[in-house]
């Protein structure tokens, strides 16, 4: 049973890792928290939810379409709020708040749109039957989605560290001030990131009903604080410290599901602020407590 | 003086508006929403520490009066206090939080407020706080008292803001909201004046939360802990304009009074349209209604 | 010789992770006494103040205030017992008027007989301001308005962090004067500056600090003819 638990817990950690990959990825470039961020997650389990329901559109197809289309609403609305906040003085505290009201009309405007009623699309779409992993019977679904979840983070991985944008972004993330001095496009290169950054979320929306049962618009606020729970464990500010994040968290959520199951649910708040208090720079680095 | 005028004009049209409205729940919602502002307003406005978790204070009340009237028997008035007693012990366990900086402090607050609700809903504790269950406490059922009860948390709401914004108490905790290391200069115990703005924020919601469980009686965690508590009471704060007393309560008046005016059949409408104030606010008017007057030069109270 | 010294450093040390930002600093400071601390940027002169005036706790050393130790006491209980300084980049509280940034310090950091805050506005030329908001202020005066914040606690010890910066020569004179005043009233300062007219203006004795560490102390005179302190302003040190 504990082997069982680990496994799965690796498993639902790649997934996790990918649910808090966008939030820590404009937190790093940018020094914003995208508190609409689990909203941007939801409203892409719907729509891999319609794309299957009226066109039977495969969740990989939809995961692709979402990507683009996400990154493309990422533009106008990066340069819309983003560069209007970082000029106020208190920029953090300022992009919470802002976000938070984004999250409400996003959550609202879906209610309005489909309802509340849960929506979940069939496992067997991604495959049917148990994989034996290391012992563990595991979901074929699972190991799907986290298999999705595991090239999308290595894909980030290229990107930041093989490509001539990533390398500018990885400066911004360093220091803005130097980015700038050097001559830097800041804001081409973090809306190109922030973009990037609301396509992964809407790809973790695709497989949110196979890892997570189903999906209702209200859940935005859960999923912020998972996400913001797999960063911080993970560090903040490093996108692939994520991934240590998301299989401390998952391992963590299957050892508790396995043991403690009626007390699951506390875990991602209770590691949120246990983390916060005795670590807050997470596994390697930055402060975020003030004087 | 001028700074009594307003608040007192409020609390005595609430005091006779049971006589000639009948729809007292509505009157009970606004004075709450009324007295949660300045709740809020007192750690927001006065230390710049926004918590999003605050409906956790609001919830940890309505169950310590519910606890104290299902297990003890307790009076309402004695249970009012168990409500303010618990919501303060919710504080101190907090008090941690106030070592991280404005996001994280935001976020955490939050994820603690959803805690408190995992633990109080859980049907393993259903024999305690019938779990997701909710309670029932028509015994100590009494609208009309408990409205004046609700009237006169309002009344402390107000005094307590009133006191600071015209003590130098209150201007060392906007020092501390400024910078805290420049306040430390200036001998302000930042750690003491942090902690009294959160105690004091806390008690209030913990009351309000407590007279709300006397007044409605019967009740679920999930209302008693609706993040709504928390959003409307932000954006009541928000608009009308943090760290005064008049911004808070023109923000619930007016935006409650156009909530229950036309809002109350498609929520979703309303949450949307505060979705969208509050990023407006953010971006156009960061310092609410009354920064209008106050950047023209004019004191606001 | 000196009157009974108030405030005494022996031996500090300082460390950051690996990094000892400050390595074995000594001095002394009586009542009307004003000591410049220099040394190249990243010395750690400004790492000394923070120390002593209970930013972070020295992590050797002593620090004694009036015969005690007042290493790792918190920064608004030295400013009651008046201990106060000014910060190089200055932050006073932007929303408050800046008579409300006085009466902050004064009501909770006086250290003797509250000054008269009018007045102490008026002599640094920033009573015409004193209704409004600090954040309205350029930053020249925001950083007399830090220094008004520092004197309204009436302290008997004063450190001043690079005051003079972005001062023009006629604003430089009187900051000077000004200095020099507070000293004749009995007040010890111990003064970080790059401008060595400044130096030279204002104090009695001069510290020269290098890499975290204190190598010379005496007058400013013999300071510039000493080797050691030659080769650490021209040679190879940075800044």
């Amino acid at each position: 049973m504990l082997i069982g638990a680990i496994v799965a817990g690796i498993v639902f950690g790649l997934y996790f890792a990918l649910v808090g990959l966008g939030l820590n990825l404009v937190f790093g470039v940018m020094r914003i928290v995208n508190l609409a961020h689990g909203d941007v997650l939801m409203l892409g389990g719907y729509t891999a939810w319609w794309l299957f329901s009226a066109f039977g559109l495969h969740p990989l197809e939809a995961a692709a379409l979402v990507f683009v289309v996400f990154i493309v609403v990422g533009f106008p609305l990066y340069y819309a709020v983003v560069p209007r906040l970082q000029r106020a003085r208190d920029a953090e505290m300022l992009s919470l708040i802002l976000f938070f009201g984004l999250s409400q009309m996003i959550e609202a405007l879906t209610t309005i749109a489909v309802g509340t009623d849960q929506r979940s699309l069939p496992g067997r779409v991604l495959g049917i039957g148990p994989v034996i992993l290391f012992g563990a019977r595991l979901p074929k679904p699972w190991v799907f989605s986290a298999a999705v979840s595991a090239v999308a983070v290595a894909a980030v991985y290229v990107y930041l560290y093989r490509t001539r944008l990533g390398t500018l972004t990885r400066a911004v993330m360093v220091s803005r001030d130097e980015a700038v001095a050097t001559g830097i496009d800041i804001h081409r290169v973090s809306a190109i990131a922030f973009g990037i950054a609301l396509g992964l979320a809407g790809v973790a929306g695709v497989f949110a009903p196979f890892m997570l049962g189903s999906i209702t618009p209200d859940i935005g606020v859960d999923l912020n604080l998972t996400a913001f729970a797999v960063i911080v464990v993970g560090t903040l500010g490093n996108p692939l410290g994520t991934v240590a994040g998301g299989i401390i968290y998952g391992v963590s959520l299957m050892l508790m599901q396995t043991y403690f199951s009626s007390w699951a649910n506390l875990l991602p708040d209770l590691l949120l602020i246990a983390v916060l208090l005795v670590r807050p720079e997470g596994l390697f680095g930055r402060k975020v407590r003030r004087a | 003086m001028r700074d009594f005028a307003l608040p007192i004009l409020v609390l005595a049209a609430f005091a006779v508006a049971p006589f000639l409205y009948s729809n007292e729940l509505m009157l009970f919602n606004f004075v709450a929403f009324l007295a949660l502002a300045q709740g809020l307003n007192i750690v927001y406005g006065f230390t710049g520490y926004l918590p999003f978790g605050y409906v956790g204070f609001y919830g940890a009340g309505a169950y310590g009066f519910a606890l104290a009237v299902m297990h003890l028997h307790a009076p309402p008035l004695l249970a009012m206090a168990a409500g303010g007693g618990a919501a303060l012990v919710l504080a101190v366990v907090l008090l941690p939080l106030l070592r991280l900086s404005g996001a994280y402090f935001a976020i955490s607050s939050l994820a603690a407020a959803q805690a408190v609700y995992e633990v109080v809903s859980n049907p393993a504790l259903e024999k305690i706080t019938k779990g997701p269950y909710g309670v029932s406490l028509t015994a100590v059922f009494a609208p009309r008292f408990s409205y004046y009860i609700a009237l006169a948390i309002l009344a402390l709401a107000f005094a307590l803001v009133i006191w600071l914004r015209n003590s130098r108490f209150g201007l060392a905790l906007q020092a501390i909201r400024e910078d805290p290391v420049s306040a430390s200069m200036a001998g302000v115990s930042v750690v003491r004046g942090r902690t009294i703005a959160w105690l004091l924020s806390a008690l209030i919601a913990g009351l309000v939360g407590a007279v709300f469980a006397w007044h409605i009686s019967v009740f679920y965690p999930d209302t008693a802990f609706d993040l709504g508590v928390s959003i409307f009471a932000t954006v009541f704060v928000l608009f009308g304009g943090a760290t005064t007393l008049t911004g808070p309560l023109l923000g619930v008046l007016i935006l409650y009074g156009v909530y229950n005016a036309i809002g109350i059949t498609v929520p979703q409408y309303f949450q949307f349209i505060y979705g969208a104030l509050i990023v407006g606010l953010v971006l156009f008017l960061p310092n609410g209604l009354v920064s209008l007057l106050t950047s023209r030069g004019i004191r606001v109270p | 010789m000196s009157p009974e010294p108030l405030l005494v450093a022996q031996d500090l040390v300082k460390r950051f992770g690996g990094f000892r930002a400050l390595d074995g600093v000594s001095f002394h400071l009586a009542p009307g006494e004003v000591l410049g601390l220099v040394g190249p940027n990243g010395s750690g002169k400004t790492t000394c103040i923070n120390v002593i005036s209970g930013l972070y706790p020295p992590d050797g050393g002593s620090v004694t205030y009036q015969g005690r130790s007042i290493a790792g006491v918190a920064s608004h209980v030295l400013a009651r017992r008046g201990i106060n300084r000014t910060f190089q980049s200055p932050k006073p509280f932007l929303s408050l008027t800046v008579m409300e940034n006085l009466l902050v310090a004064a009501t909770y950091g006086n250290a003797g007989t509250p000054p008269d805050l009018a007045a102490l506005l008026a002599s640094l030329e920033l009573d015409t301001l004193a209704a409004r908001p600090a954040g309205e202020l350029n930053s020249a005066q925001q950083k007399t308005l830090d220094l008004a914040r520092a004197l309204a606690t009436s302290p008997r010890v004063l450190l001043v962090d690079e005051l003079a910066a972005g001062l023009n020569p006629t604003e430089l004179a009187r900051m000077a004067d000004r200095l020099r005043a507070l000293a004749a009233g009995g007040m010890a300062l111990l003064v970080v500056e790059h401008l060595m007219g400044f130096i030279d203006r204002v104090t009695d004795r001069v510290a020269v600090m290098n890499a975290g560490r204190e190598f010379f102390e005496g007058t400013l005179a013999d300071a510039i003819k000493d080797p050691e302190v030659i080769r650490v302003f021209l040679g190879g040190a940075h800044g």
